[in-house]
């Protein structure tokens, strides 16, 4: 069985490189049961990866979807040139952006804090408590969590405004969701109540890889807790973080759909539409399934460019990356 | 080595379930093929599968009273799936995959099914089977063919004998709570001041109840609620995004009409005198009827079938307790004393919304037959009024009606489930609204004057009594004829200049109008000036234009038939 026991990286790595075609397909058939149990995968791949980007010649055409593929209009560049003609579309991408990155500073912030917060806990019981409750949110639909979030925020009643009357910070009720500049910070508070339990999961199984020899020759170097966590754990944490900050910066232009379609309404539409609701209003809503495929692909080739010059700035650093 | 055999087979699973995985299940339920060649022999029974783009409870017809004298009939039991969430993206889903239920109720998306070409032309087999459909559209043929000459869903709005009116108000209408009218001693009120002047006045006077003046509801694809005000306080039909005009028939966008600009300014005075609840730009739908049913608010407008479910839950509060004064009326309010209302619906024909058999059916013909079996007289009587004795009954002189606790009985949402009027009495081939069967009857129970009579609580005999009318509808004004009505169901084609008007049109509104109606009295009218600016950098023209080609076809085609 020794054949196909897996070879670690650092293996990997120090095997002398093959030289040419032959050697290739001489490890192919010694390691053919990994090839083997590859397959699969790789028709999964195939079939839900890549198979679906024939549907980008639908950017070209004037789709309609009883037509058959000979028969659509091809009309070049047209949905792009609408896309990037619209003025709107900016205000739109220029909200992406900032909601994406005030969840990713955000989230990163958050998760990694209380994550060396919960680490720090001597009490287990009340560690895992506190762990419970800050994930739980994470598995509300947001349908729901926004129904919450509404009510919270409501000006008739709601706890957020009764609270600061009482403490006398405002005279009288704030209609948060209709002021289109606190927009941005209820979706990023929101987002960090939701997801900042879930978040910290990784992180805190990073910590756990950290060797406490460390610890304890930081102990006896005298070094105190805060001294411990800022020099060991923070760096121990760095290679996740790095990794994660690659993978997410590459998503930027994923910055949610359903909290900015339910809680968006007309007075803040100016910072609460984000490229995903034009989609849905100017392609899908319209039938005009082009138009969304267009900006589809805009978004993938924006994302393709971001994630690998994040990844080259890694690499330049000198830190982990991601490939 | 052994092992390898075990994991090479392991794999080769994974790869053939996978692929079975893609591959669609080719033997899904398909109708057991009908055994009739001649159609005499009593054929096997059936289920279609039946969307309707509304919200309701999933069903199969079977399970209800009706459904299940129907599929004595004819052998078909149709599975009803219901919306859930967006219209538009559902559908989307079915257009994208090209796989459809067999039957489609489609609302707004319907052109967008068309012009997917998700419907099977009907003309032949309603040629073929369909001698009633026939009967009842065949008036209508003009208007329901699409341009390619072809009928691709029967409408529900064709009317079959005279037309009757309804007595009731199931239409838009400004709404007001009967207190304030109490209070106030029942005042015959026609203009928008004195509408808004005696709900200033009780908000007054009860000052520490809390109370809402008004509310507006204005969440999502709801927002036409808000923007239709103006159109009918100028004392027009709801013909959606314009008014036509009666003599030059050219449609008109009023989004930057001075009516428009009258109504938010109303608004914004009520603001800032504290009376217009400022969550209505962010309330959504639940919300506004949470607070409708709560009795705490004044006045309002909509459309009776949106406020109904909030209006219903008042109403048999009110008939428990006794007390109808948290209850509404509807008002047709105009803004001027001289202007004629016009909110009740002239007899017309929807021809953009109906019931259409898609290309996945596998049996069109089966469909159709069943279409044709429910436009009889006895089963319109069947789906509207039930069954004789059970609940309604016939008079001496061959008039149906119902005793007060049949009404009271067959209004009850969960009687009208279980028995099938909820799922029968629209949403299928019919005979529209007003219709009268051949013995004068109303082929709608809730047009029947003796049914509308007889489900009066006290509370609406007094109510009628002051204002010394019959029926709630009495307070309006016969609708004018208007061929051309409603314009809002002329189709506008995907992604076409006119319907990207529409869309940012929208747009543009959801964020001025708040604005303007919130804003201080002193920016108003600059806020205006922006707005209307923004408004005609719009390519309006295109939009009224095709409404307005559009209007003049249906005045031929109403002309050229009758």
């Amino acid at each position: 069985m020794r054949d196909i026991e897996p070879l670690s990286p650092a293996q990997v790595d120090a095997l002398p490189l093959p030289p040419g075609r032959k050697s290739f397909f001489k490890k192919l058939v010694q390691q053919k049961t990994l090839v083997f149990m590859s397959v699969p995968f790789l028709i999964w791949l195939f079939i839900f990866k890549y198979m679906p980007l024939w549907g980008w010649t639908i950017a070209f055409q004037d789709f309609r979807a009883n037509r058959k593929v000979f028969d659509q209009h091809w009309v070049g560049w047209k949905h792009f040139k609408f896309l990037f003609q619209d003025e709107h579309f900016f205000l739109v991408l220029r909200n992406t952006l900032a909601m994406s990155f005030i969840n990713l500073v955000l989230g990163f912030f958050t998760a990694i804090t209380l994550a060396i917060l919960l680490n720090e806990l001597r009490n287990i019981a009340f560690k895992r408590v506190v762990q419970t409750i800050s994930y739980l949110p994470h598995f509300i639909s947001w349908v729901v969590a926004a129904s919450i979030i509404s009510t919270v925020l409501s000006a008739d009643g709601g706890i957020i405004n009764e609270l600061l009357m009482a403490v006398g910070l405002i005279k009288e009720p704030i209609l948060w969701l209709g002021v289109g500049k606190y927009f941005w910070g209820i979706l990023g508070a929101s987002e960090v109540w939701k997801n900042v339990g879930w978040n910290t999961i990784i992180y805190l199984a990073a910590i756990t890889t950290i060797d406490p020899a460390q610890y304890e020759a930081a102990e006896i170097d005298g070094a105190g807790r805060f001294q411990r966590i800022w020099h060991v754990t923070v760096p121990g944490l760095k290679p996740v973080f790095i990794i994660l900050l690659i993978m997410n910066i590459g998503s930027l232009l994923e910055s949610g759909f359903e909290p900015q379609y339910l809680l968006g309404n007309g007075m803040n539409v100016d910072y609460s539409e984000n490229l995903d609701i034009f989609v849905l209003k100017y392609g899908i809503q319209m039938g005009n399934f082009s138009l969304s495929i267009a900006a589809g692909m805009f978004k993938t080739v924006v994302s393709f460019i971001l994630l690998f010059s994040a990844n080259h700035i890694a690499k330049r650093l000198g830190e982990d990356r991601l490939f | 080595m052994k092992r390898k055999v075990w994991l090479s087979c392991l794999s080769a699973v994974l790869v053939v379930s996978l692929l079975a995985g893609c591959s669609k299940s080719a033997d899904k339920e398909s109708p057991s093929a009908s055994a009739t060649d001649g159609g005499t022999k009593k054929e096997e029974k059936v289920t279609f599968t039946y969307f309707n783009a509304a919200a309701g409870k999933d069903k199969n017809t079977n399970e209800t009273t009706i459904g299940k004298i129907l599929e004595e009939q004819t052998g078909v039991n149709f599975k009803l799936e219901h919306l859930v969430g967006d219209e538009n993206t559902k559908v989307g889903t079915f257009i994208a995959s090209n796989a459809y239920p067999d039957v489609i109720v489609p609302g707004n998306s319907i052109d967008k099914l068309v012009g997917a070409g998700a419907f099977i032309p009907l003309n032949d087999l309603i040629d073929k089977y369909g001698p009633n459909i026939k009967r009842v559209y065949e008036p209508y043929y003009n208007l329901m063919k699409a341009a390619d000459g072809n009928i691709y869903f029967l409408p529900m709005s064709a009317i079959v004998g005279d037309y009757l009116p309804a007595p009731n108000v199931d239409q838009g209408a400004f709404w007001i709570q009967r207190r304030v009218l109490k209070e106030a001693g029942y005042p015959k009120i026609k203009t928008l001041d004195e509408y808004l002047n005696l709900i200033r006045d009780y908000t007054k006077k009860h000052a520490e109840e809390k109370l809402t003046g008004y509310l507006a509801l204005t969440t999502q694809d709801k927002f036409f609620a808000f923007t239709n005000a103006p159109m009918h306080l100028a004392g027009y039909p709801n013909d959606g995004g314009v008014i036509v005009d009666m003599k030059t028939h050219k449609a008109n966008d009023y989004g930057d009409d001075d009516i428009t600009k009258r109504y938010l300014q109303e608004l914004n005075k009520l603001n800032a005198e504290g009376l217009f609840d400022k969550s209505s730009f962010v309330d959504n739908y639940d919300q506004y009827l949470a607070k409708i049913a709560s009795g705490k608010v004044l006045g309002f407008f909509d459309y009776r079938w949106q406020a109904g479910q909030a209006l219903s839950n008042l109403h048999e509060a009110a008939v428990k307790s006794g007390n109808d004064d948290l209850e509404y009326i509807g008002l047709p309010i105009v803004y001027d004393k001289d202007t004629k209302d016009q909110y009740l619906d002239p007899p017309s024909f929807v021809n953009n919304r109906g019931i259409g058999i898609s290309i996945s059916a596998k049996d069109p013909e089966r469909i159709v037959r069943f279409f044709d079996n429910l436009l009889t007289d006895e089963n319109q009587i069947l789906s509207n009024w039930g069954i004789k004795d059970q609940t309604y009954k016939v008079d001496d002189k061959g008039r149906f009606y119902r005793p007060a606790e049949m009404v009271t009985e067959t209004n009850a949402e969960a009687f009208r489930e279980s028995f099938g009027f909820k799922y029968f009495e629209y949403n299928w081939p019919r005979y529209g609204n007003g219709s009268t069967l051949p013995d004068g009857n109303s082929a709608g129970a809730g047009r029947q004057p003796e049914v509308a009579q007889m489900s009066y609580t006290e509370g609406d005999k007094k109510l009628l009594q002051e204002y010394d009318i019959k029926s709630f509808s009495g307070l309006f004004a016969a609708p004018d004829d208007r061929p051309w009505y409603p314009a809002w169901s002329i189709p506008v084609e995907q992604g076409s200049p006119a319907q990207i008007f529409t869309q940012k049109k929208g747009d543009l509104q959801r964020k001025y109008f708040p604005k303007l109606v919130l804003a201080g009295a002193n920016e108003f009218d600059g806020l205006w000036e922006e707005y209307f600016k923004e408004f005609n950098k719009l390519d309006v023209k295109v939009y009224e234009d095709l409404i307005t080609a559009e209007v003049a076809k249906k005045i031929e085609n109403a002309e050229g038939k009758k």
